[in-house]
């Protein structure tokens, strides 16, 4: 259980603490290798790619574009809002949010 | 063709998994004179060595290795009325081979099995959730001088050792080598619990059965 | 007296090397898989470079800023609360929880909902529980959100499955009939997995993470290749991870073929290209940890693996770095030091793009 604290702390890109969530939806929704999907990121969010893992910059980007943080921000898009808000940024579509949609009446 | 040719001829063709190719060439070596015991010790042995390795390295499977091992069987079948009797049939050793209770995995061992079962070793594969008990009464069943424990969970891994507790408790542990596997198994736990040998895979196995019991 | 660095082996334990035996190993370990692999060496560069991030005096490395990856933990959902005999941790709470601690506290990049049992076939009976559960986390998590599992073949072989056990018909030369029984088994995973998958994405999972593929050799490959291939058909934006079982594919059917290619015996460098082809997005290659073996010999063994699969992938490599893979300890509380040392070695020197 350690284990992957352990690669997260020596390698990752802390996910929502910064934006590893979305260099990963890169990879996985076009095939983006480690530096296409950041700069696709980085250019999504005009920030450097550096930036991508920096909970510094990160922080207030997230909520200031709507995707998620970590803290109890109230009022702040959370689950399915915040993947609405990245399907835009990113320009891609995420399942969950299709379904979402796709319940609206 | 000198010795060594014919050795290589009859190695080679065990590696080619062919029935035919085998008997043919101890056909061949039977019509050279050479003696049965050195045409399975130095020509069809060698080849299943082969295999073995082969098998390590991906360049050939488990199919192969058990069509090399049925077209070893054929050739020594041959050479039979030429031996003692029963030489030919006789195994290196008699192994119990299993996975321990609890735990359902099956393939590695399977695995283990069938190479130590090329290599020459009568194995009697138990199974695997195999109640402990059941190693040592095979094993006395069977005369086995070696017991293969596999064990795929940590949890369960514990039973290698009851299964050495029990043998001491029943008097038979001097009769028996112990042999370990099993992805949480490492060396250090067979010295733990004191198995007489770890293997890390199946070629792993072959050698250390080979040095612990031929 | 020379220096001596302290450095693990395979198996965890502290070991103390001098900087001539660790580059001994290193080349060892390095020689070992372009041997096997028919594969370059890494360059003499690379393995300093190596043996500066082994004996880096810190307990914990890391990747220089700006090089981070993501990272996810495949089965972690179920490593909160669970414990299958490996590394569980038995917190009682629920998946959600598991899931939401990993994304919120841990910093995952991305995660994935499993089933206790781990494999798609016990998934079946219980998947109107994993459906509301999917749809659950998705309501409560940001992060990519895969249904994961592994495809097991060896499930559908007897005693557990309806196929007679191609161990036993192969022990008894019946090898006909052992791949017989391999290739019915494949088709019906396959179908199971595509089943599976089509509720979950109707949970709105994002995607899939096959794990483990070809624990019970090449038949298993053949199916999930094929269930990869059926999925990606049928979602065309479905997130497909293709993540290997070891570092060859065993050849227990040996004739099994995808795209012209015989599955048995592949590593990982020739096993990327084929989850790519099917039509992964991510490609999990593993190279297996060697108890017996120091950190170094496997982490020179590992890169050199890992380095030329993620150069022959037309597709990102999150590389294995699990529990005895990927030059990680096969141990159940795998050492800080050892676990940085590899996670930063194969994104410095391997460039994986995830793991």
């Amino acid at each position: 259980m350690g284990m992957p604290i352990s690669h997260i702390m020596t390698s990752g890109m802390s996910g929502i603490r910064a934006a590893g969530d979305l260099v990963a939806r890169m990879q996985f929704s076009e095939n983006m290798r480690i530096a296409d999907a950041k700069d696709y990121v980085a250019k999504k969010l005009d920030v450097t790619t550096d930036d991508l893992s920096d909970e510094y910059v990160m922080r207030e980007l997230r909520e200031d574009l709507g995707i998620g943080v970590i803290t109890s921000v109230a009022g702040a898009p959370k689950g399915i809002a915040a993947k609405m808000n990245i399907e835009k940024l990113l320009d891609i579509k995420i399942n969950s949010c299709e379904r979402f949609r796709n319940q609206l009446r | 063709m000198s010795k060594e040719e014919m050795f290589k001829e009859l190695s080679d063709a065990v590696i080619s998994c062919k029935k035919d190719t085998v008997t043919a060439a101890v056909e061949k070596a039977k019509g050279q004179g050479l003696e049965p015991a050195e045409i399975i010790e130095k020509g069809l042995a060698t080849g299943m060595n082969e295999v073995g390795i082969l098998f390590e390295r991906g360049k050939l499977f488990l199919p192969h290795v058990m069509m090399a091992a049925g077209a070893m069987e054929a050739g020594v079948a041959i050479l039979e009325a030429d031996m003692p009797k029963d030489a030919a049939k006789k195994k290196l050793a008699v192994i119990v081979n299993g996975t321990v209770e609890g735990d359902v995995h099956d393939i590695g061992k399977s695995i283990v099995s069938t190479m130590l079962q090329s290599a020459g070793f009568e194995v009697h594969d138990i199974g695997r959730d195999v109640p402990l008990q059941d190693f040592i009464d095979k094993a006395k069943e069977t005369s086995a001088t070696m017991i293969g424990l596999s064990a795929l969970m940590t949890t369960t891994m514990q039973g290698q050792k009851d299964v050495i507790e029990m043998l001491k408790e029943q008097g038979m542990r001097d009769n028996v080598k112990i042999m370990i596997g099993g992805a949480p198994a490492t060396q250090a736990w067979a010295d733990k619990i004191g198995a007489d040998c770890y293997a890390e895979n199946a070629s792993e196995a072959v050698v250390k059965a080979k040095e612990l019991l031929v | 007296m020379a220096t001596e660095y302290k450095l693990r082996m395979g198996d965890g334990k502290r070991i103390f090397m001098t900087k001539e035996q660790i580059m001994a190993d290193l080349k060892e370990g390095m020689a070992d898989a372009a041997d096997l692999g028919s594969i370059p060496d890494i360059s003499a560069d690379e393995l300093d470079k190596l043996f500066d991030i082994l004996t880096m005096p810190s307990r914990m490395v890391g990747v220089e800023l700006g090089k981070e990856v993501p990272v996810t933990h495949d089965i972690g959902t179920l490593r909160i609360d669970g414990d299958q005999g490996n590394s569980g941790v038995g917190i009682p709470s629920s998946r959600l929880v598991g899931i939401m601690m990993h994304e919120r506290a841990f910093g995952a990049d991305t995660m994935e909902l499993g089933h206790i049992d781990y494999s798609y076939k016990p998934a079946k009976p219980v998947i109107a529980q994993e459906m509301q559960t999917m749809e659950v986390v998705q309501q409560n998590t940001i992060v990519p959100m895969f249904y994961g599992a592994m495809p097991n073949m060896g499930l559908y072989y007897t005693p557990d499955g309806p196929f007679e056990n191609p161990g036993d018909l192969m022990k008894a030369f019946k090898i006909e009939e052992a791949r017989k029984s391999m290739e019915d088994s494949a088709k019906h995973l396959t179908r199971d997995i595509v089943w599976i998958m089509q509720r979950m994405m109707a949970s709105g999972a994002d995607g899939v993470n096959f794990d483990t593929v070809g624990a019970a050799g090449d038949g298993d490959m053949y199916a999930s290749l094929h269930a990869i291939e059926a999925l990606r058909k049928q979602y065309p934006d479905i997130y497909i991870e293709s993540g290997m079982a070891g570092e060859l594919m065993l050849g227990m059917h040996g004739e099994m073929e995808y795209d012209g290619v015989t599955l048995a015996g592949l590593w990982p460098h020739q096993q990327a290209p084929l989850a790519a082809k099917a039509g992964a997005n991510v490609f999990g290659p593993v190279v297996n940890t060697n108890t017996s073996k120091s950190g170094a010999w496997n982490l020179g063994r590992a890169v050199t693996f890992i380095k030329q699969a993620v150069k022959d992938s037309p597709i990102p490599c999150h590389v294995n770095m699990g529990m005895g893979v990927g030059g990680i300890p096969m141990l159940e509380t795998p050492t800080i030091d050892a676990v940085s040392r590899a996670s930063k070695a194969m994104v410095e020197i391997a460039g994986v793009d995830g793991i």
